[in-house]
């Protein structure tokens, strides 16, 4: 029985030879890998560790013998594909480093692979770091035997907006229809024609040779003009071993020789991404993913790549403003800024008719940003009143954030994500909202079950296989609150995530919902289940551990404890911190929009994404201080603005929604400044010592912040909507509304090709609504309490909640917190039109 | 002298020899009722005992083939039988299935019952919308009488059978291209292993046959495995078809033992072309090395034609004669490949591509010498590195012609065209045609 | 014995009776050979030598017949000088302003003559001959920026037959049939296409009337 454990305790292995030199590798391992593990390199195209085999450029072969059932060697008779090919115990391999035949099939594939291509390197993106370019000039003939005419098509073929395509370099490797069918689950480019004809496309009548071609139903809504509606397709160009697809925005912009490639982190969703910024004399011209097997292994949403020019943009502020006695703002010296915005926000705070300062540092801040905001607000302003969730966010959320996610550490990660058997969704929408999540999730497909509470299966949802747990927007908490174990969907939830390694995941639009955080920690530990809160924003779960909440102190401990406040205020080396019970954001600004508040100190904050009424509060505010990188909403109304450092041009930390601390530094050496330095310079001026010049010193200070689990908030408690009101409710019609991914976000601002990838905005609802209500008409007019209205396309939805209507959050023509002032779950009136 | 065997095409003379009727009246289905009586393993061991070999080319042995199926696990598992019939020279599956269309689905039945699948495909070349149409009829016939659907014959066994028509690719009789295309996806092949056997069609255990195979089984299991077995040689038994076609007399379908020789074929042809002799031949169809006067007396079986460098393939014999350029009937055939090529991997889509210029300008009489060893360069950078046979076969025509006809493409270059008629070649062409246009 | 206590003997060979004779006046000898020949020096600025025909000059951009420019905006050049004097940007061709032949052309093109050493490597790595050297040898001027030419600077003349570019290929070309040489003047397509988008431009032919 020994030797039964001995063998359960050391994991199985394949021993092989390749080249002559003896290989051990788990088994499973391809034999292109175990060769890269001993440093032999076979040159490849088709092969990706991430896709699975093709074995179709068959630049790989290899020279293979296999022992048989009597153990003696038996050759292959032919040369096999090492990306295909698995090694296994005693084989015997030879490359092309110690194998004639392998050499010269090799050096055969190289010379058919290129009688086609146009060798059109100088033109080429990818000429300098392309794979065939390198492959050809280690292991080609300088010189072409082909004389003979070779196939030419018109180029480039425009997939997107975003992705054109030449199909002339084109070797077939298929990585980007593999990736698009294996990944991202959009397989709408495909492989054309045959033979030498052979080709990748979109459904291309001309290409394939037909007409009168019109998506129909469905399919219109997203088709319609954009053959490769895809919020990953930047991908394929990074992974294409040629430069037969290019990115509109970067084409012929530079050469890979040209460029300073910065690793650094997307800023663009909570997932915190590897990427490589990638500049030119100051000017950052592509982003590419980087590879982080844990985070996001080598892919990044198109997001993420293309969406870098809004910080290059001509409204860029440099140097600081001030408005004037004629109510301009005209720019000034650093030190007159901040005497300007010192004597104003002292007067707000200390002045005879003073009624405190709110600040608001946005969602996209840095872990140190955060954390010198809710310090400034705290010391220098002696105030609670800071939230960095510039959103609909309430007290239970914040009772969930302190009790269950600051602090907490590295909690349910992208594995255990990837590794979990089943995975229930609410107020998160996967693809939308969480960005590689979703490709995390799709990896799993097959082995997974995801359980969506949504009011329909959207189309990210739908490529997860998602099972969709009807739920009607703003009653989540009862949706929630109705698993248990039983038989029927409301059965498998409970039983799946009963299961061990089962995760819930929670989203932003949970805030929203009355009942929604306690019913979800209620079923988490119901079930068992383990609970992630992925937020929208990047900044969010760092402004959380950093304390940028006005409830929760630096640590995750409950700013009404006094034992908590003293623990910080003792690092903090301050005598004390505000008493006073602070309020969220939306409160802060509501306040601020009925004049009781005497002033604001604003971050990255887009008012488009606030209902009218809130935005007002901006407006409003006597005295406001704005730290911003371009103009906007906000400094226009400011009295003061700092210019403040873009992500790519600063060094911070991001925290991811696992928890991960995902440190950056700058990309691009300038002289902007990061928003705990300007805040350092503002409260030295008002005569205190914030402690946050730089990165380090934030660092070095909060790991002095102690922690203490029994100082965290108590859990969410909070009760539902009434059974009178889930009656009301049942009568009207609520709106279920997110943010596309692709959307009007303003970091998404002076990039044209991006935004015409972006989905085309309509209007949701179940073919018994649209009966019901007696709509006609191809478009719905939807409308809130306010005067305006949103008109979209109505897309009839068959299995949608009956008595919903979803509009994307901030898509052009869809503004629904600015032209209806509501938000997810609220009630909203409908109408059909023709136009 | 080799005697011809008609099995399969027995009755191909009879009027309306496609219909049940007529099928019945002959013994027809006499030989499933049999075989139901006898256990699965009963009817594979007789399979086995017969020696039958796939006729679709690689002459695997079918019983070892259906032994590979993974034992019953309680899920799916599929039979296709590949009538994708589609290389140059083969022409024996269509007719088959024209006159007695019968005698496939007889077989089909047995080979599902031996091997558990209760659904059954059929693959069929979509040109021929004919053998389409004649099939969909004849399954609605069987049917009616209780041949398939639920409890065929009282037995208990249950068998659905689906025709799929092809849309028009070569590729597509490569049996992983053909569950590629059968389940709906671009027929292009698929990597091995997994093999088909284990995770096939719906990445279930799949068994694929040929026609003729499967057609073979009512013979086998009705007259016994001895019967079978008397036929052939030693490795190759039975009777097969020989597709005639080219310069002889009267081409058409042979019906034969294996080990016969061209040499008989061509007398039962009814001889070569008056006053012409035989050039080169192609054993197999076009994916086979060309064969020439000195392989007259070589047994068509297997091990015999490949002892001489060519193989066997689907038996389809294509018989030139002293008129015909070498040089020509390779670029053709070279053409089809090009035009037949999947195009997934690079040797067999770019080398067909190159080859078919080089040939062209060769055949034209624009070429050098240095050509010839390009194209024997290429056909070594395609051969045996494609994914799939389709770019081996496409090399053997232009190695064998070059090994025997070296002198014939040396004529081309040197004398700057074709030193042939091209009208002399012709079917149609009388032998004097040439001295009666000038 | 130390190193100081040795004579100096010189290992020259030592010159015959004559030879040290003439030795004070020897040095003249060459002066002497040569006052009798016209004098090599160059009168130069007031006159101006032609140089060597292969003499590494100021550097040309050059074009196609039609006016095109032959600049892809490759940055071989620029990868190639040793001297790092040269600075590329490239961008895309559109149908409203095409450069050169084919989809890319350079749009910034720039050589820092304080850094250039002459050497012609960016001449040998041109892939489209875009790039060659005059004699021009008259390299000077105030300024550093001066001697930082730009691309309107550096590209060739109109020869005759050219168009200053943008203007489309000539319809039914290819960027193919430039580089072999098919195209061989401006058309009367991409002249009418000027004229409709820059009536005022130089390098239109003149219109004859009647």
């Amino acid at each position: 029985m020994t030797v039964k454990q001995e063998w359960a305790m050391t994991p199985p292995t394949v021993t092989a030879i390749i080249d002559g030199i003896r290989v051990t590798v788990p088994p499973g391992t391809l034999i292109i890998r175990a060769a890269e593990s001993i440093g032999i390199e076979i040159p490849r195209f088709c092969d990706h560790p991430l896709l699975e085999p093709a074995g179709a450029c068959r630049q790989c072969l290899v020279e293979i013998a296999e022992p048989g059932p009597d153990g003696k060697l038996r050759p292959y008779l032919k040369p096999q594909t090492s990306c295909s090919m698995v090694l296994t115990e005693g084989m015997v391999v030879r490359t092309q480093v110690t194998s004639k035949v392998a050499e010269r099939a090799q050096r055969g594939i190289m010379e058919l692979l290129l009688i086609n291509h146009p060798l059109d390197c100088p033109v080429c993106d990818k000429g300098g770091e392309c794979p065939l370019q390198n492959q050809a000039m280690t292991t080609g003939q300088a010189d072409s035997r082909f004389t003979e005419a070779k196939r030419t098509f018109e180029k480039p073929l425009t997939l997107s907006t975003e992705i054109l395509l030449d199909r002339e370099r084109c070797i077939l490797c298929q990585r980007c229809t593999r990736f698009s069918d294996q990944i991202s689950g959009d397989p709408f480019i495909e492989l054309q024609e045959r033979g030498a004809r052979s080709q990748v496309g979109a459904f291309d009548p001309e290409v394939l040779d037909f007409d009168g071609y019109a998506p129909t139903g469905l399919a219109a809504e997203d088709e319609s003009g954009r053959p490769f509606s895809s919020y990953f397709s930047g991908n394929t160009i990074q992974i294409c071993p040629v430069g037969a697809l290019t990115s509109a925005g970067y084409r012929f912009r530079a050469r890979p020789f040209d460029l300073v490639a910065s690793p650094s982190i997307a800023g663009h969703d909570s997932s915190g991404s590897a990427i490589a910024i990638e500049h030119r004399r100051g000017k950052v011209l592509r982003v590419l993913a980087g590879n982080d097997p844990e985070v996001n292994e080598e892919w990044i949403t198109d997001k993420d790549r293309f969406a870098f020019p809004w910080s290059s943009l001509d409204d860029r502020i440099t140097r600081p403003l001030v408005r004037g006695e004629d109510g301009e703002l005209r720019e000034a010296t650093w030190p007159e800024a901040l005497a300007r915005a010192a004597d104003g926000l002292r007067e707000a705070v200390s002045g005879a008719r003073s009624k405190g300062v709110g600040v608001l540092p946005g969602g996209r801040v840095t872990l140190e940003d955060a954390y010198a905001y809710q310090k400034f607000a705290r010391v220098v302003l002696g105030t609670n009143d800071v939230d960095a969730r510039s959103r609909i966010a309430g007290d239970e959320e914040e009772a969930f954030l302190g009790s269950r996610v600051a602090g907490s550490g590295l909690g349910v990660t992208f594995a255990d994500l990837e590794a979990a058997p089943v995975v229930a969704l609410i107020g998160f929408e996967p693809e939308d909202e969480g960005g590689v999540v979703f490709l995390r999730l799709r990896k799993a497909r097959g082995r997974q079950k995801v359980f969506t509470f949504a009011p329909f299966v959207s189309r990210g949802n739908a490529k997860l296989d998602a099972t969709l747990v009807p739920t009607v927007p703003g009653l989540e908490g009862a949706a929630l609150d109705s698993i248990r174990r039983g038989s029927g969907t409301v059965g498998d939830v409970f039983d799946g995530l009963s299961q061990e390694g089962a995760v819930l995941v929670v989203g932003e639009r949970l805030a929203g919902v009355p009942g929604g955080f306690t019913a979800a920690v209620a079923l988490a530990d119901r079930t068992g289940a383990r609970l992630a809160w992925i937020p929208r924003r990047a900044g969010e779960r760092g402004a959380v551990e950093a304390g940028a909440l006005p409830g929760l102190l630096p640590g995750g401990s409950s700013a009404q404890s006094a034992e908590a406040r003293e623990g910080v205020a003792r690092v903090w080396g301050v005598s004390g911190l505000p008493l006073a019970p602070g309020r969220a954001a939306y409160d802060i600004l509501g306040l601020a929009s009925s004049g009781g508040l005497s002033g604001l100190v604003v971050g990255g904050l887009t008012l488009s994404d606030l209902p009218k009424t809130l935005a007002n509060g901006i407006a409003k505010a006597p005295f406001l201080v704005s730290l911003e990188v371009r103009l906007s909403d906000v400094t226009a109304h400011a009295d003061v603005v700092f210019p403040v450092a873009p992500s790519s041009e600063k060094a911070g930390t991001f925290v991811n929604w696992e928890g991960r601390l995902r440190p950056f530094t700058a990309a691009l050496q300038t002289s902007a400044l990061s928003d705990h330095r300007v805040l350092d310079m503002l409260a030295r001026e008002m005569g205190v010592t914030l402690g946050t010049p730089t990165v380090e010193a934030v660092t070095a200070e909060l790991a002095r912040i102690p922690i203490d689990d029994s100082l965290r908030p108590p859990p969410p408690s909070a009760s539902g909507p009434s059974a009178a009101e889930a009656a009301r409710r049942a009568k009207a019609t609520t709106l279920a509304t997110w943010h596309a991914l692709i959307d009007q976000g303003s970091l998404q601002d002076g990039e044209p090709f991006l935004a015409g990838t972006a989905r085309v905005p309509v209007a949701r609802m179940s073919p018994a609504t649209v009966a019901a209500l007696g709509i006609e008409g191809r478009v719905l007019k939807v409308s809130g309490p306010g005067r305006g209205t949103i008109s979209l396309p109505l897309a009839v939805t068959p299995g949608m909640v009956d008595g919903v209507v979803w509009l994307p959050m901030n898509s052009p023509g869809s503004t629904v917190a600015r032209t209806l002032g509501v938000a997810h779950g609220d009630t909203v009136s409908v109408k059909g039109s023709e136009s | 002298m080799t005697a011809l065997t008609p099995v399969l095409s027995s009755r191909w003379a009879e009027p309306r020899s496609w219909t049940l009727e007529t099928y019945e009246s002959g013994g027809g289905y006499v030989a499933l009722a049999k075989a139901l009586k006898s256990a699965p393993a009963d009817v594979i061991r007789v399979v086995k005992d017969s020696g039958l070999r796939g006729r679709g080319g690689a002459g695997f042995a079918t019983a070892a083939k259906w032994g590979y199926l993974p034992p019953d696990d309680g899920g799916p598992r599929y039979l296709v039988v590949n009538a994708d019939e589609s290389e140059p020279g083969t022409c024996k599956d269509v007719p088959l299935l024209m006159a007695s269309p019968h005698l496939l689905l007889e077989g089909l039945v047995i080979a599902a019952y031996a091997t558990g699948v209760r659904q059954a495909f059929i693959y069929l070349r979509g040109e021929v919308v004919h053998v389409h149409r004649r099939l969909l009829q004849a399954l609605d016939e069987a049917r009616a009488k209780g041949y398939l659907g639920r409890n065929i014959l009282g037995s208990g066994l249950d068998l659905e059978v689906t025709l799929h028509a092809g849309a028009g690719a070569y590729i597509c009789g490569e049996e992983t291209a053909l569950l590629s295309s059968l389940e709906g996806y671009r027929g292009q092949p698929r990597l091995r292993p997994p093999y088909p056997a284990v995770s096939g069609l719906y990445s279930r255990p799949t068994i694929i046959n040929n026609v003729e195979t499967i057609a073979s089984l009512p013979g086998i299991l009705g007259r016994g495995a001895a019967w079978f077995a008397s036929m052939g040689t030693r490795d190759a038994k039975g009777h097969a078809f020989f597709s005639l076609s080219g310069h002889v007399n009267r081409p058409g379908q042979y019906e034969a033992p294996f080990g016969i020789t061209l040499r008989e074929l061509i007398q039962a042809a009814g001889g070569m072309r008056p006053g012409r002799r035989l050039k080169f031949w192609t054993p197999g169809g076009s994916s086979s090395e060309l064969l020439t006067v000195k392989h007259l007396d070589v047994p068509l079986d297997h091990e015999s034609v490949g002892a001489v460098g060519s193989q066997l393939g689907t038996r389809g014999i294509q018989v030139f004669d002293d008129t015909a350029c070498v040089v020509r009937a390779v670029a053709r055939w070279t053409d089809f490949y090009r035009h037949e090529s999947c195009g997934k991997c690079t040797p067999c889509r770019e080398g067909t591509f190159w080859l078919t210029q080089v040939l062209d300008r060769i055949e034209k009489g624009k070429g050098t010498r240095a050509d010839l060893d390009r194209l024997l360069e290429t056909c070594t950078s395609i051969r045996g590195r494609s994914l799939c046979a389709l770019g081996d076969g496409a090399t053997m025509t232009i190695v064998s012609s070059l090994e025997h006809f070296k002198a014939e493409y040396a004529a081309h270059i040197d004398g700057h065209g074709c030193p042939f008629d091209p009208r002399q070649t012709a079917l149609f062409s009388s032998p004097g045609a040439k001295e009666a246009d000038a | 014995m130390t190193r100081a206590d040795v004579p100096f003997v010189s290992n020259l060979p030592r010159k015959g009776a004559a030879g040290r004779f003439f030795a004070p006046v020897a040095g003249f000898g060459v002066t002497m050979r040569n006052i009798f020949r016209r004098p090599k020096t160059e009168q130069y600025p007031r006159q101006k030598l032609p140089t060597e025909p292969r003499y590494h000059g100021r550097h040309q951009l050059n074009r196609h017949p039609d006016g095109l420019e032959k600049c892809i905006g490759c940055e071989l050049c620029a990868w190639a000088c040793p001297a790092d004097a040269i600075y590329v940007e490239a961008d895309s061709n559109t149908p409203e302003a095409q450069y050169s032949p084919g989809e890319r052309y350079g749009s910034v093109y720039q050589i820092n003559y304080l850094r250039c050493i002459f050497c012609g490597l960016c001449i040998e790595a041109c892939p489209t001959r875009a790039l060659t050297m005059t004699n021009d040898y008259e390299l000077q001027g105030p300024t550093r920026e001066g001697l930082i030419y730009e691309k309107q600077d550096l590209l060739a003349p109109l020869a005759p037959g050219m168009l200053l570019a943008p203007h489309p290929m000539v319809p039914g070309t290819t960027d193919a049939d430039y580089y072999r040489g098919d195209v061989t003047q401006a058309v009367r397509k991409q002249i009418d296409w000027v004229r409709e988008n820059r009536p005022d431009d130089p390098s239109l032919p003149e219109v004859h009337h009647g």
